[in-house]
């Protein structure tokens, strides 16, 4: 039964490596794509299905007993959040066709694709340090490959500085596992986190996990490391943006969660509380830079970084329902990033513009692209009952209890002006006067209009259904507190 | 010798950084090449510095040094080399579209 | 009664379709049926054995949210307000939007309304007050918008929705909080544990934040100024949301935490002062206005200012007397909103400089604008309902006795003073509505369209209100005893029996009335000769002008940080970057005690290992002085060679193998990948972004030297490597531990080292050939 929580990683790997071989034959690729993602997720959900109702699944690759191979860990958390990401990987193979060139589509886009889904998948399920970094170099080369995809100008400008921001984080990463290995003397996540509670001076355990938070603050573009994000995430075709947007920044802050609830929870006092100033910085600057510009891409782009800055404070008051809330948020951004960034690329594809001046009056051509936009921004703001109010919910009840009134009045100033950065694109964009002379592509606009409901759709059930998911995340959040389920989990006996 | 060794992946470190923060394209990679050569010896370091024979099991040896860092290294030195190809690559596009190697030339603006 | 709450919003998503078949049935025939239900269904509750009604839903029961339904007497004015008037105002819409227009949006967003608004008074539970409560800003936001072609409609919908949002924020929090403290979500059940909240240290925000969002609902003073440009949605809405039923949802709220609140004696001065301001302010601004419109929004905040003020005394007769007015006001403002819609309808125009001796032209909407207006200015009139309630209100003013608080009872003190301050304007404006529009001399060559009297349809529903307001002046106790003594009852909190009297003699109220019926005379005949105070108070200040400035502000301060650091400099963005990195860890390093040294386990050094280090560290400084492209690269390809001679002396063969090669593979691709580019130059940058650049580097170094000096000095644990030593060949079945780890033991990592290798290839082919292709199609 075990072998199960490793299909999540090889099915993609397999897929991406086939689709190398026959890139021209389109219909083909697509149509195979587009079976690959279905069929992963349904495995998936029967991982999912399974994990929850057993528990967690333990695979120890090669047959080798923890701690001393790789172990692939497919807890209630890890396998949520490949569940998501498979959501996402369908709409993406569906949208995509639609979004790119065939020109792109035949140079590789399919397995790069993939190979990131697996990364992706490999990052949440792999229960090893070093591992985690090998699989988030996966992740970053197909996304290097991805955002360079097509060659434009600026999409080559962005990604070099995306590609140089991201090597050095990863050259970070390596040296701080092994800065853990000559501490602790292992690399297996479990192991780490059993050594650490039995160590006296711990000073120098708090600098690398600090050093290693900033490892993952660069890749969840957490302040003041987030430079990188907008302009690379607002260079490259809407699918890649969505992929990007829904699932990158979410590895980062995944890895701080599982670090920092399993590993380095032993001087929150000084760890802790600097995620909750991070976090409202991270708020703060993200809905500003929101605020900042007309190019709609950068404003989507913008807002990723408030929500990472939602994420992180739950993760920072480190209560049963904080971490819940994180949890809870964590898939809902996964799925209104995703269906955001597809809907300012058919949004973007339909004005012929980014820019918001020169927009107007779309929604008397495309009222359900209009509405879903408009369903979008309250889903984004977390206005109820939809999912974002939920995640939203959980982490003010969770920082209230712990009196950290400040980051609570940071939050919620922030959902009003995510919300004002949103409402400004739908005003702009959809209402007022129509443009003359922009051709009207109904036809495109229908086209696009799936995938993009499907994920909204998602949204509104996460929020209005809550009660078929919370119990789930709550029981996720219980055991974050309780890292010694995992521990006791990968190294039995 | 550990400390010596970390002294100097700290100076290729510093270096690297230095390079890094440079406006042409070949000093930047030329830095992120620095940077990833102190990472790999910061590794070594790590696991500790001739613990005992190569870790290539011959009878009547007893102690080996330290095989895990190796192994990490050696996956690390391949995957660094891919990505620095890669960069090699985008940096060679990036500065002909472009027309300049000057990263600071390389800002771009809100709308494209 | 769950049904009566969904029933709106089911309704809701069968309007695209009616709308479909606009041109035949008016899409508002089927829309006015669903109010009359709602009525219908909550009117049987009304009577004198009136017991509040509980009703609960599952919803989402591990969150605690739950549609918990709490019909008491207050709830029950509220749902009595929506329905009725809601079935009023959907009838006139009828006649009053064409069929030309976008019905099915209309009514949806109204229908959303309705739903919203019944829910936000019947939910006993928090979150679910809440999420209502943002569905009815929203839905105002849409109406508001609902000609969105106009700039005006655009910007008065964003105003609306930034400041109820921001509200609806502010509750949000206080309401968590104080679920939070007394572990429940139940209104009720907090009014229960109310010690907790009243004696919590954070008691001064969470009923701050509370306030924030009543007031900013409920157009408070200096919230107020979304109203005036709502009045940019069609007149139904306005006679509806921004009159008699959502603007009262601020109103509502704070009677609903009375329980809780009034216990302060903060409560007093914040909302009977914001309250009376308000009253003030907003019926001295109204005088102002020439917008028909605009005139009865502010007469609207106005009188929500009185309400509120008179909620803020937490007395029986001032409860009695907002609950009385909260239904009087519905009346007589519904019923002059619609006969500014039927004056706008008719003539063309709103501008009250352009109207006046419409009564000859529409002498019946004349006379149900003569009773509304009256009422509403409280003229002591016993068939106007608006005299009873003005009355009650100077009355409460005078018998509230404040606590010992030094403010408060300078503020008792002041009250009546203001109060009747405040309703000499409100008479004031009542007059010039009604005589600037029907009275006086026409011009109908400037207006639009020539006046003639509404079709009957259109008259019917202000009709109905205005006959309300005259049959509920003539029979107060009609209403009384079965009505207004629940409503107000539930918010005391005790038995209310009030009598509701014309005549009580001649007292003090009554003098205050007589004083503002003289006083307003004046003021209103010989408003030409001091209407040029307004350009001194409130002159160039304005809270809108503070909003406008706020909302730039936003765009282009926000523009300006960004741009100031997001500038695209990569440069920029890796100083940022590291110093962030340096100046924490750097820090926590110290606080924590972090650095560590110890010469254990380590070993020894020789001369040759140290020629190489050096080698090394010269070649890494040589690459930055370097001004020559290929002997910048050859240096970097000492360092790489050296680091491979250091792998032979650390007994690490297989690594030195691998250094070698790819160090040799790298230097070739640099070579061929920098050579077409141009040369390389040293001087670049000013001395001070060198020595920057030198610190931070040097900086970095030294934060991972000393960090990996400690870290090797802390070795508390043996590695599981030795398991790897031991095993390798017995379950490995290799004698390369090395080879054996990377094959088997951690063979995923070398799986997915390989794939990155693959990535990279097809990458790199992309980039060339996609490129050629380019060039060759063009």
């Amino acid at each position: 039964m075990s072998n199960l929580a490793i299909l999540p990683i090889i099915i993609p790997l397999l897929a991406g490596i086939l689709l190398a071989f026959f890139p021209k034959k389109l219909p083909l690729v697509r149509g195979l794509a587009k079976l690959t993602t279905i069929l992963n997720l349904a495995v998936v959900t029967y991982i999912f299905a399974f994990v929850k109702q057993n528990g967690t699944l333990i695979l120890e690759t090669g047959a080798w007993k923890a701690p001393f191979g790789i172990i692939i860990v497919a807890d209630l958390l890890a396998v949520t959040l490949v569940l998501t990401t498979n959501i996402i990987a369908v709409a993406a193979a569906f949208y995509a066709p639609k979004s790119l060139t065939d020109q792109q589509e035949t140079f590789y886009f399919y397995s790069f694709f993939f190979l990131l889904i697996s990364g992706v998948s490999g990052a949440f399920l792999t229960g090893d340090l070093f591992n985690l970094f090998v699989f988030f170099e996966v992740l970053l080369m197909a996304s290097y490959a991805l955002i360079v995809l097509g060659g434009g100008k600026a999409q080559l400008r962005e990604s070099i500085k995306y590609l140089l921001l991201n090597l050095f984080s990863s050259m970070l990463f390596v040296t701080a596992v092994s800065f853990v290995y000559s501490v602790v003397g292992t690399v297996n996540m479990a192991q780490i986190a059993e050594r650490v509670k039995d160590v006296d001076q711990q000073g120098i355990l708090t600098t690398v996990a600090v050093l290693l938070f900033f490892v993952f603050a660069t890749k969840a573009a957490v302040f003041p490391l987030y430079y990188w994000l907008p302009n690379s995430y607002s260079v490259p075709n809407p699918v890649v943006s969505a992929l990007f947007g829904a699932l990158l920044t979410k590895v980062g802050i995944y890895s701080i969660l599982r670090v920092f609830t399993l590993i380095f929870t032993h001087d929150q006092g000084l760890t802790h509380n600097l995620f909750l100033w991070l976090a409202g910085l991270t708020m703060i600057f993200g809905v500003i830079g929101a605020l900042s510009t007309n190019n709609v891409k950068l404003i989507i782009a913008y807002n990723i970084i408030p929500a990472v800055g939602f994420m992180l404070m739950g993760i920072g008051v480190f209560t049963e329902t904080s971490l819940s809330g994180t949890v809870y948020y964590l898939v809902h951004d996964m799925v209104i990033k995703g269906a955001l960034f597809l809907l300012i690329g058919a949004l973007v594809h339909l004005a012929g513009t980014s820019d918001l001046r020169k927009m107007g009056g779309l929604i008397h051509h495309y009222p359900l692209l209009g509405w879903l936009f408009f369903l979008a921004s309250l889903v984004l703001a977390g206005i109820p009952p939809f999912s974002g109010f939920i995640g939203k919910l959980l982490l003010l009840q969770g920082s209230l209890a712990k009196e950290e009134i400040s980051i609570v009045i940071v939050a919620l100033l922030s959902s009003l002006l995510i919300l004002f950065s949103m409402i400004r694109i739908f005003i702009g964009a959809f209402w007022g006067e129509k443009v003359e002379g922009l051709p009207v592509d109904k036809r495109a606009a229908r086209a696009f209009t799936g995938p993009i409901a499907g994920l909204l759709a998602l949204s509104v059930i996460l929020g209005v259904g809550a009660e078929w998911f919370y119990p789930a995340i709550q029981s996720i959040g219980e055991y974050l507190m309780a890292p010694e389920l995992y521990i006791d989990s990968v190294l039995k006996e | 010798m550990e400390i010596i060794m970390s002294i100097v992946a700290g100076l290729l470190f510093a270096t690297g950084v230095y390079n890094l923060l440079q406006k042409q394209l070949l000093r930047i990679a030329i830095g992120t090449a620095l940077i990833s050569h102190g990472a790999h010896l910061f590794i070594l370091t790590m696991g500790g510095l001739k613990g005992g024979a190569p870790p290539i099991l011959v009878e009547g040896v007893e102690h080996y040094t330290d095989p895990l860092p190796q192994a990490l290294i050696l996956t690390s030195i391949v995957i660094s080399f891919g990505v620095t190809s890669f960069l090699l690559v985008l940096a060679y596009r990036a500065s002909e579209a472009n027309g300049t190697d000057n990263i600071e030339q390389l800002r771009g603006n809100d709308y494209e | 009664m769950l049904f009566a709450v969904l029933l709106p919003f089911i309704a809701s998503i069968f309007i695209p379709f009616l709308a479909k078949m606009k041109n035949r049935i008016h899409t508002g025939i089927f829309v006015t049926l669903i109010p009359f239900i709602v009525f219908l269904y909550f009117i049987q509750f009304i009577g004198g054995g009136f017991k509040p009604v509980t009703r609960s839903y599952t919803w989402i029961p591990s969150l605690n949210m739950n549609m918990n339904f709490y019909l008491d007497g207050l709830s029950l004015l509220f749902v009595l307000l929506i329905s009725g008037i809601g079935t009023l105002v959907a009838f006139y819409s009828i006649y009053y939007l064409h069929k030309s227009e976008q019905l099915g949006n209309f009514y949806v967003y109204f229908l959303i309304f309705m739903g919203s608004m019944l829910g936000v008074v019947l939910s006993d539970n928090v979150f679910v007050l809440y999420t209502f409560w943002e569905f009815t800003s929203l839905s105002s936001f849409l109406l508001i918008g609902y000609w969105n072609h106009r700039r005006g409609s655009r910007y008065g919908a964003l105003k609306s929705m930034l400041i109820t949002v921001f509200g609806g924020l502010s509750m949000l929090g206080s309401l968590v909080f104080m679920s939070v403290i007394t572990n429940t979500t139940s209104i009720q059940q907090m009014i229960s544990q109310k010690s907790i909240i009243l004696n919590h240290e954070f008691f001064p925000l969470i009923f701050g934040l509370l306030l924030l969002g009543a007031f900013t609902k409920s157009a408070q003073f200096p919230f107020h100024i979304w109203l005036p440009d709502a009045m940019e949605a069609p007149t139904p809405v306005s006679a509806y949301l921004h009159s008699a039923t959502m603007v009262k949802a601020g109103i509502y709220l704070v009677a609903r935490y009375i329980p809780i609140f009034a216990e302060s004696e903060w409560f007093f001065i914040v909302v009977s002062g914001f309250g009376i301001f308000t009253l003030m302010w907003a019926s001295y601004m109204a005088v102002r206005q020439t917008d028909l419109k605009g005139i009865l929004a502010f007469s609207t905040i106005s009188q929500l200012g009185m309400i509120m003020a008179m909620l803020g005394f937490g007395t029986k007769a001032a409860i009695f007397g907002a609950v009385f007015h909260i239904l009087n006001h519905a009346t007589f403002k519904g019923s002059l909103f619609m006969v500014a819609g039927i004056v706008d309808h008719e003539t063309g125009s709103r501008d009250i400089r352009k109207l006046g001796g419409l009564m000859t032209f529409m002498p019946i909407t004349a006379t149900l604008a003569v009773l509304a207006t009256f009422s509403m200015a409280g003229f002591p009139l016993p068939f106007l309902n608006g005299f009873y309630s003005k009355e009650m209100f100077f009355g409460s003013t005078l018998e509230f006795e404040a606590t010992n608080n030094a403010l408060a009872s300078f503020l008792q003190q002041v009250l009546p003073y203001l109060a009747v301050f405040g309703s000499i304007f409100t008479f004031v404006y009542s007059m010039y509505f009604f005589f600037g529009t029907f009275r006086g001399k026409a011009n109908v060559s400037e207006l639009p369209k020539k006046p003639h009297e509404a079709p009957v349809g259109m008259l019917i529903s202000p009709a109905v209100l205005v006959l309300g307001v005259i049959i509920i002046g003539i029979f107060p106790e009609l209403i009384n005893k079965p009505f207004l003594s629940h409503a107000a009852a539930s918010i005391y909190g005790g038995e209310v029996e009030k009598h509701i009297y014309f005549w009580h003699g001649i007292n003090l109220p009554l003098i205050m009335s007589m004083a503002v019926l003289a006083f307003g005379t004046i003021l209103a005949l010989t408003r030409t000769k001091w209407e040029p105070v307004y350009r001194f108070i409130p002159g160039p200040l304005s809270m809108n002008k503070v909003y406008d400035g706020l909302v730039k502000r936003a765009e282009t301060y926000s523009e300006k940080i960004t741009k100031g650091y997001m500038n695209g400099s990569l440069g920029r963005y890796f100083r940022l970057i590291l110093s962030a990195i340096l100046i924490v860890t750097f820090s926590f390093m110290i606080i924590t005690g972090g650095f560590s040294f110890s010469m254990e386990n380590t070993a020894e050094f020789t001369a040759i290992e140290l020629l190489v280090a050096i080698m090394m560290v010269v070649a890494s400084i040589g690459t930055i002085v370097a001004n020559n492209r290929i002997a910048a690269i050859i240096i970097l390809g000492v360092v790489g060679y050296g680091l491979s001679i250091l792998f032979v002396i650390y007994r690490a063969p297989d690594l030195a193998l691998t250094q070698l090669i790819v160090e040799t593979v790298t230097v070739a691709l640099f070579l061929m990948a920098f050579n077409h580019l141009p040369k390389l130059e040293v001087r670049q940058q000013d001395w001070s972004t060198k020595a920057l650049n030198l610190i931070i580097s040097i900086g970095f170094g030294a934060l991972m030297t000393l960090v990996a000096i400690s870290s090797h000095s802390s070795k508390w644990f043996e590695s599981i490597s030795t398991y790897f030593i031991e095993n390798s060949y017995k379950l490995g079945g290799g004698d390369n531990i090395v080879n054996v780890i990377l094959v088997d033991m951690r063979g995923l990592d070398t799986l997915f080292e390989i794939t990155v290798l693959g990535i990279a290839a097809l990458g790199i082919y992309g980039m060339i050939k996609l490129r050629k292709n380019k060039k060759g199609d063009v």
